[in-house]
């Protein structure tokens, strides 16, 4: 229920796009406030920002961000992924994994490239290298 | 010239003194450098060369340049892989910088935690026992027992016993003559049974 109802908001974010992202490369963006929480799977075609508090799957064919003050205890693949805020869960980042100055992040992860901040914080293990394209993914 | 010359040497000589103090070294293992062993380090490190094997450093490790580290390494403050550096080994440190490009895998551990086991190299001479001394000096303080002999006059608490007068309670007890209603030899021992007597 509450997932349908944040992809009904989405649509309308997505038009108000205040990032530019969508415009950018065309993809449609599902975005999280800090006051919304979402609990389940999510397999989205496009970017997806996340806020508040989220909790489940995602899998996503873009990029996933996690917003500053963001609670997640999710597992995660998408094409980018940008932690700024809490996270707990693997982590596959088809292209790029960053971690910001006040990320915290607990979980195995699996990237090709991998960034981090001074003052992020991570636990688990890393895998860097090609990752095994997914024949679905498109 | 001859006097400003050997001034300008001991400037020069000093931070090298520095660095063999021990309190906090640098060390740079350079392109051409390669280490294949353990190696630990009180001070920061550097890799821009290949190093197989074990890590520890007091300070902060960075691997750049094209710096390979393959081994675990424990840094007590900050890791820094470069963009052109490469670790695989797991890593224990209080912060890590993995910059883009950098090639990183292994498992990270970060948190507060990160307390390096002892030092390994130049222990043992501060180990000497300086406690006896103390130990002698403490039985003189101890002889003070004189507390005991002033416990005695506790016994004079002998008042507590007039709770006597409660006995004077018994004549509600007299009210039993009511039975003595019917014999009138009972008037004898006081008038008040009387009194209560007829009033039923």
């Amino acid at each position: 229920m509450d997932v349908q109802e944040a992809v009904a908001d989405s649509t309308a974010v997505a038009s108000a796009d205040d990032n530019g992202d969508a415009k950018r490369d065309g993809q449609r963006k599902f975005t999280m406030g800090p006051n919304d929480s979402l609990e389940g799977k999510l397999v989205y075609d496009g970017h997806v920002h996340v806020d508040g508090r989220a909790e489940g799957e995602f899998k996503v064919t873009g990029n996933l961000e996690i917003a500053q003050g963001a609670t997640a205890r999710i597992s995660i693949e998408a094409a980018n992924v940008n932690v700024k805020g809490q996270v707990e869960g693997p982590v596959t980042a088809r292209d790029k994994l960053t971690l910001g100055k006040n990320a915290r992040l607990s979980g195995d992860i699996v990237v090709r490239r991998l960034q981090i901040e001074d003052g992020a914080s991570l636990n688990g293990h890393v895998r860097m290298g090609d990752i095994e394209q997914q024949g679905s993914g498109g | 010239m001859s006097s400003k010359g050997p001034a300008a040497r001991n400037r020069t000589s000093a931070p090298a003194g520095n660095g063999s103090d021990g309190e906090h070294s640098s060390i740079v293992l350079g392109p051409r450098d390669r280490l294949v062993g353990q190696l630990y380090v009180e001070g920061d490190l550097r890799v821009v060369g290949t190093v197989e094997g074990e890590l520890e450093v007091t300070g902060s490790v960075e691997i750049d340049d094209g710096g390979k580290v393959t081994g675990p390494v424990t840094a007590r403050d900050r890791l820094v892989v470069g963009r052109a550096g490469s670790l695989k080994g797991d890593v224990r440190v209080a912060r890590l910088v993995v910059q883009d490009g950098a090639a990183f895998s292994g498992r990270v551990s970060m948190g507060k935690a990160v307390e390096a086991p002892p030092k390994p190299v130049e222990p043992a001479k501060e180990l000497e026992p300086v406690k006896l001394p103390d130990a002698a000096k403490l039985p003189e303080a101890v002889k003070v027992p004189e507390v005991d002999k002033p416990v005695q006059p506790v016994k004079p608490v002998q008042p507590v016993k007039p709770v006597q007068p409660v006995k004077a309670v018994q004549p509600v007890k007299a009210v039993q003559p009511v039975k003595a209603v019917q014999p009138v030899k009972a008037v004898q021992p006081t008038k008040t049974p009387q009194a209560k007597g007829k009033r039923r």
